[in-house]
């Protein structure tokens, strides 16, 4: 095999040099901030303090409540687009995704700022109704993100699955019950996990659609800016530990799938 | 192949990058002084001007920005002392980010933070004096001491830590007050008068606050002690100036409660806690009054003006912040090289000549420190400014107290005549009168205990208060 300068190990280095440095490194060092204290002791009193506290536990809550929300109506949106681009009859699917994903390429504080102006035209003051509008942004900034996993995964899905689960009588519904959802939920996860964590952080859209209440992102920023380093990373380390219930449960639940598609 | 070729750029980019990462540490050349100054962002002119932006303030002073300041002193400085240098010009958002770099390890020699956050360092030890020759006002190239405005000198003078006086660390760039922006069409001015303003339901959800926990602070003691600072009998007592100083710095838990509860009344009643969107929202009238430092309140008014919507500005009555942005020399940076104490010190005298702080004031539209001395160039060009034409009506504006502040007929030789409206606009946030310094304060910089305070308090503003369900 060995043709070129480099055999494959020595080629995959330089990537594991940079997960080393940019990825694992700084968990570590998250984790080790967030359960120290300021004189570098090992400490759990601002762990205690973050859920002892009703207007952290607020924060969290508030900020799960608004990640929840996007993600599922994300995915009731996304869906029967994913599904009609995926299993729609028609030549040129992948432009009409395209559609679908191009905002993507605009940076998104601009689309932001324009969506903000459509808001104003249709609430007058964005200010009463700061709740709904961070919504509305958040969907529209994530949309594209559960889409794209759903398509693919909808697009790899065998037809034939669905033509067996009619030929014996299934109903349209039960059919998408019984077959279709469960073989797209690999889909499914992906595209949660990719619109429900950084949704919990997302300031940028709060601050631009004038919601002044934290959410985990913005507390993180405020315990930076009062060089707070032990509680913002505190705060990044119970996000991680939520990545990391989220992947848990995720990875169960894919698993569960292709032992039972087989 | 196109995947190879990829690869490779990729590859070649990583390379690339790891030796530019590495490159850019200390690299001093031959005999040339390099000179690490971080300054706020926009915060210095960066020429460029057209040629019918020139200031023409009489026949023989003409001033135009043709290159940046930065530029303009690495030249200045050759000619004057025969030595080569060069600026490492960056900028820094807030004062937290910069000693946020600071404490990572960036190295600057000169830095602008704002008057607490200069303390601050001065309080941890990361700041060296001025030398006695930068304070002899009678050498030629000491712009600085020979043109800063005895108002501000005796600001800096009063102010110590540990009974450091600011003044011997700090030089002053620029200052003002903290206000309210606001519409006449919307508020009269007698509303904009009070901080109130802020919490009044008749403007609900139309107004905004600054999304800093000092600014807000500030804003929401003076509405918390507004029937102590307002008693006729405290104005008129002695140490009437003292005592509201004391009074506006208060950060024991009872006051910081108080403040905690007028801010949450706040965050109901305004638009937004902002950062930056306040002075578009004022142009395009999505809020009708906001509050903002007097330098950015003339920028949102200058603004305005292009847009044919007037704007003006107050310095509420009860009590204002008296702020200012300053150059200090870090230790760390200083010590690498001593012959950069001279560079640092003849960089402020560069921006303070009068000629560059009126290009800085034209640019930036903040107020410089320096008042000019012995050269008026810096009254003409506040007359040039705001000033009527000699055929026309006006009324009289004094600011002798910022020009000279020991002679009591001072105000004789520093008046203006100027428009009517300009006494709630442009000049007035720019050049504030007696009264209003009077009843300006510094904002201190508070301990580590106050400072943990009040971020926990402004953590309970801001954040969602679970307990409202439960109740």
């Amino acid at each position: 095999m060995k043709k070129g300068f480099f055999d494959r190990r020595q080629l995959a280095l330089p990537y594991v040099l940079f997960l080393l440095v940019f990825v694992i490194l700084p968990l570590f060092v998250v984790v080790y901030y967030g359960f120290t204290d300021a004189e570098g002791h090992l400490s759990f009193a601002n762990f205690l303090a973050f859920f002892t506290n009703m207007r952290t536990v607020g924060t969290l809550v508030y900020s799960l409540v608004i990640a929840i929300l996007t993600t599922i109506i994300c995915l009731l949106l996304a869906y029967p687009v994913a599904y009609i681009l995926a299993k729609g009859e028609y030549a040129r699917k992948h432009s009409f995704l395209m559609v679908f994903v191009l905002p993507m390429w605009i940076n998104f504080t601009l689309r932001i700022t324009a969506l903000k102006e459509i808001l104003t035209l249709l609430e007058g003051n964005l200010a009463f109704h700061p709740f709904l509008n961070t919504i509305i942004c958040m969907v529209y900034d994530f949309l594209p993100f559960m889409i794209m996993p759903l398509f693919n995964s909808l697009a790899k899905l065998d037809n034939s699955m669905l033509e067996a689960g009619a030929d014996l009588y299934a109903s349209p519904v039960q059919n998408f019950l019984h077959v279709l959802l469960p073989l797209s939920v690999p889909g499914i996860v992906s595209g949660v996990t990719m619109v429900f964590l950084p949704a919990m952080t997302n300031y940028v859209v709060l601050d631009m659609v004038y919601n002044s209440t934290y959410i985990m992102g913005s507390l993180i920023g405020s315990y930076f800016s009062s060089y707070d380093w032990n509680n913002g990373s505190l705060i990044s380390a119970i996000l991680l530990m939520m990545i990391g219930l989220v992947t848990m449960v995720t990875n169960r639940l894919i698993g569960d799938k292709e032992v039972a598609s087989r | 192949m196109k995947k190879r070729l990829l690869a490779l750029i990729l590859m070649m980019s990583l390379v690339a990058s790891t030796f530019t990462m590495t490159g850019c540490g200390q690299v001093e050349e031959g005999d040339e002084i390099v000179l690490r100054v971080s300054n706020w962002e926009e915060y210095i002119d960066l020429g460029d001007w057209d040629e019918d932006e020139v200031i023409d303030i009489s026949d023989d002073v003409n001033i135009l920005g043709v290159n940046s300041l930065v530029d303009d002193f690495e030249e200045w400085y050759y000619e004057t002392y025969g030595q080569k240098v060069r600026v490492e010009y960056s900028t820094f958002g807030t004062n937290e980010e910069l000693y946020n770099q600071l404490t990572i390890g960036d190295v600057y020699d000169l830095v602008c933070p704002s008057e607490y956050m200069i303390m601050k360092m001065l309080r941890e030890g990361m700041l060296v004096p001025y030398s006695d020759e930068f304070k002899d006002d009678s050498i030629e190239t000491n712009y600085y001491a020979k043109g800063l405005s005895p108002y501000i000198n005796e600001v800096f003078n009063t102010l110590n830590i540990n009974g450091n006086i600011l003044a011997d660390y700090a030089s002053g760039y620029m200052w003002g007050t903290l206000g309210l922006v606001y519409n006449p069409e919307e508020v009269t001015a007698e509303e904009a008068d009070h901080w109130d303003l802020l919490t009044n339901p008749k403007f609900e959800k139309r107004v905004t606050i600054k999304d800093s926990v000092r600014d807000a602070y500030f804003a929401a003691i003076s509405m918390y002690y507004f029937d102590d600072i307002t008693d006729e009998s405290f104005i008129n007592s002695e140490d009437y100036h003292d005592k509201l100083s004391a009074m506006l710095n208060r950060t024991d838990a009872i006051t910081v409660q108080g403040v905690e509860d007028v801010l949450t009344e706040c965050k109901d009643n305004v638009y937004a806690f902002e950062t930056d969107a306040g002075k578009a929202d004022m142009v395009t009238g999505k809020v009708v009054a906001n509050e903002q430092w007097s330098g950015d309140a003339v920028y949102t008014m200058d603004q305005a003006d292009e847009d044919g919507i007037e704007l003006c500005y107050s310095a509420p009555s009860e009590g204002t912040n008296l702020w200012f942005d300053g150059w200090a020399m870090l230790k760390k940076g200083i010590e690498q090289d001593p012959r950069k104490q001279q560079v640092a010190e003849a960089f402020v005298n560069f921006v303070s000549m009068p000629e560059n702080a009126v290009r800085n004031m034209y640019y930036i539209g903040y107020t410089s420190v320096i008042s000019g001395g012995d050269d008026s160039m810096i009254f003409d060009y506040m007359d040039w400014n705001y000033g009527v034409e000699e055929d026309e009506e006006g009324v009289e504006y004094s600011v002798g107290y910022f020009f000279d502040m020991d002679d009591p007929d001072a105000d004789e030789e520093y008046t203006i005549v100027t428009s009517e409206d300009q006494l709630r606009r442009q000049l007035y946030a720019q050049y504030p009168t007696k009264d209003v310094v009077d009843r300006s304060v510094v904002m201190a910089c508070f301990e580590d205990e106050d400072n943990e305070r009040i971020n926990r308090s402004w953590t309970n503003v801001r954040c969602f208060n679970l307990d409202k369900i439960f109740k």
